[in-house]
């Protein structure tokens, strides 16, 4: 999918993806890339896919819209050209240029899609290849499989080592419990692991579980190697890869 | 342990169609929410034709533990968890042929959330955005994960959170039922406790109302169909951008003693709540 790079001295401003719905280029607020400098009309440029082609429009702007040092009104956009607005460039990718099929985007006011709509598995994976490239907090490189795991360093329970695999593992005596504590006065329900989209959160059950010698005030996210205290049973939080 | 439960559902302030769909199936226990999309009026043929098959295929279930199951089965699975995650296989397959039969359906789909609750156990199928949370010790936990684009790049550590609750392709989904020939379907076997309180909701409620405001309402309103009442009105006041439906299930401990005796009797004769159903 292609996207563009709102660029000053170097630096990415903003980045943002073209779909099927134009991408508006401007210095007031509703624009997808704002640029904010008096250089730049509120409504300055578009672009938008015309018949596969990416395009960039001028829309009457005062000090107009240049693209590789070329002003235009209308331009056809190749990979790797400049659209310079101001003293702000724009960087052009436009590689994977098959803009996806959003239907539905063009019927949409404020921006966002409105209407849900499913992504079959070629477009899904570009999309997240072009994310992944975007993001440069890509802590899961594609290939290593994260296993978080519980080793238990101390106390009675009905295993050694346990593997997380579901959304919730729940700690306590009930024969229902993941992680199943023994002995007569342990609680049902002890405590409880959540798992979310951004990680591991221990919660309170029948007790409140101690996180590296912290008594947890909430749901708080385990990190890898981190101590949990709960029923007299010591638990060590562990991801391997 | 008893279970009761209520639910609601809305148009909301913007849209003129409700293309949600959900089903309470008390005497089974059975919990079934589903969000419709495509064009037209479609939306809600696919979540009305995804949620009647799920009940059918289950009640059917439910009369012949034998009776075949569709889709592949998972080792390892509660005889109920099987017989719904071959549930939601087979509405996947009714909607996915139902838009080739019809060509002005082409692309309708639906998210699907279902829980089964057999005793102590509970059984989530789930593919899509919509959701289903557990309120136990005041923390509300989401026990389903978003099938959308944004969710995953968070899983990936691309977006944070935040991120992508502010992202503009929150409604870009990466599973739904009907729009491929085979689904891959989340399914998740949890155990209840007494107090537990279950949600059940399109993302028309979670897009409108934050976890906490979720959470302060399940708990300031024991009532599951006064509490689902009051969640679709919070997200009707929060803008209602989206058609929303919420069930909620109450599991309370089972009364113990003649006292829960002579409940019984007098519940007997004044009948169940019946089923409640809405698009």
């Amino acid at each position: 999918m292609a996207k563009l790079s709102l660029m000053f001295e170097e630096r990415i401003v903003k980045e943002v993806p073209v779909g099927g719905r134009p991408v508006k280029i401007g210095r007031s607020p509703d624009n997808d890339l704002v640029v904010d400098n008096l250089a730049v009309s509120n409504d300055h440029a578009r672009v938008y896919f015309d018949s596969g082609r990416l395009v960039v429009e001028d829309r009457g702007s005062l000090n107009g819209t240049f693209v590789n040092d070329l002003r235009v009104e209308r331009a056809t956009l190749h990979d790797g050209d400049s659209i310079w607005i101001g003293k702000h460039h724009i960087k052009v990718d436009a590689t994977g240029d098959a803009p996806l099929p959003y239907e539905s985007a063009r019927k949409t006011t404020a921006g966002a899609i409105n209407e849900t709509m499913v992504l079959d598995t070629k477009a899904r994976r570009e999309m997240l290849q072009q994310a992944a490239a975007m993001g440069e907090r890509t802590q899961f490189a594609a290939g290593r499989i994260k296993v978080p795991t519980i080793i238990v360093l101390a106390g009675k329970t009905d295993a050694k080592e346990y593997v997380l695999t579901n959304r919730l593992t729940t700690i306590g005596k009930s024969a229902m419990a993941t992680i199943k504590l023994r002995g007569w006065f342990k609680p049902q329900m002890a405590a409880q692991i959540n798992q979310r989209d951004d990680g591991y959160y221990i919660g309170s059950g029948d007790r409140v579980p101690v996180v590296n010698g912290v008594t947890i005030p909430g749901p708080t996210k385990l990190d890898d190697g981190d101590l949990v205290e709960v029923c007299g049973v010591r638990l060590n939080f562990i991801v391997r890869e | 342990m008893q279970i009761s439960s209520g639910g609601a559902t809305h148009v909301g302030m913007v849209r003129t169609n409700n293309e949600d769909c959900f089903r309470i199936v008390q005497p089974l226990n059975l919990f079934v929410l589903a969000d419709g999309m495509g064009g037209e009026a479609h939306g809600e043929v696919a979540s009305a034709l995804a949620v009647e098959t799920v009940v059918k295929h289950c009640m059917k279930g439910q009369e012949d533990p034998g009776a075949p199951l569709s889709g592949q089965t998972q080792p390892g699975l509660a005889p109920k968890s099987q017989r719904l995650l071959s549930a939601v296989h087979l509405a996947n397959q009714m909607v996915f042929e139902s838009a080739e039969e019809h060509p002005e359906q082409q692309g309708m789909g639906a998210t699907m959330t279902a829980a089964w609750i057999d005793g102590q156990q509970l059984t989530i199928a789930h593919v899509g955005d919509s959701r289903l949370y557990l309120l136990r010790t005041g923390q509300l936990q989401q026990l389903t994960s978003d099938h959308s684009l944004v969710a995953e790049q968070v899983r990936r550590g691309i977006l944070t959170v935040s991120e992508a609750e502010q992202s503009n392709l929150q409604s870009v989904l990466l599973r739904a039922l009907g729009t491929q020939p085979e689904v891959e379907v989340d399914i998740e076997q949890v155990a209840l406790f007494p107090g537990d309180v279950l949600l059940l909701c399109s993302d028309g409620l979670t897009r409108m109302v934050t976890e906490p405001e979720i959470a302060g309402t399940l708990q300031a309103e024991p009532d599951p169909q006064r509490a689902a009442e009051k969640l679709v009105e919070r997200a009707n006041e929060g803008g209602g951008i989206d058609n929303v439906s919420v069930i909620v299930v109450s599991i309370r401990p089972q009364p113990k003693g003649w006292f829960s005796w002579l409940r019984k009797g007098a519940h007997k004769s004044a009948g169940g709540n019946g089923s409640a159903g809405g698009s």
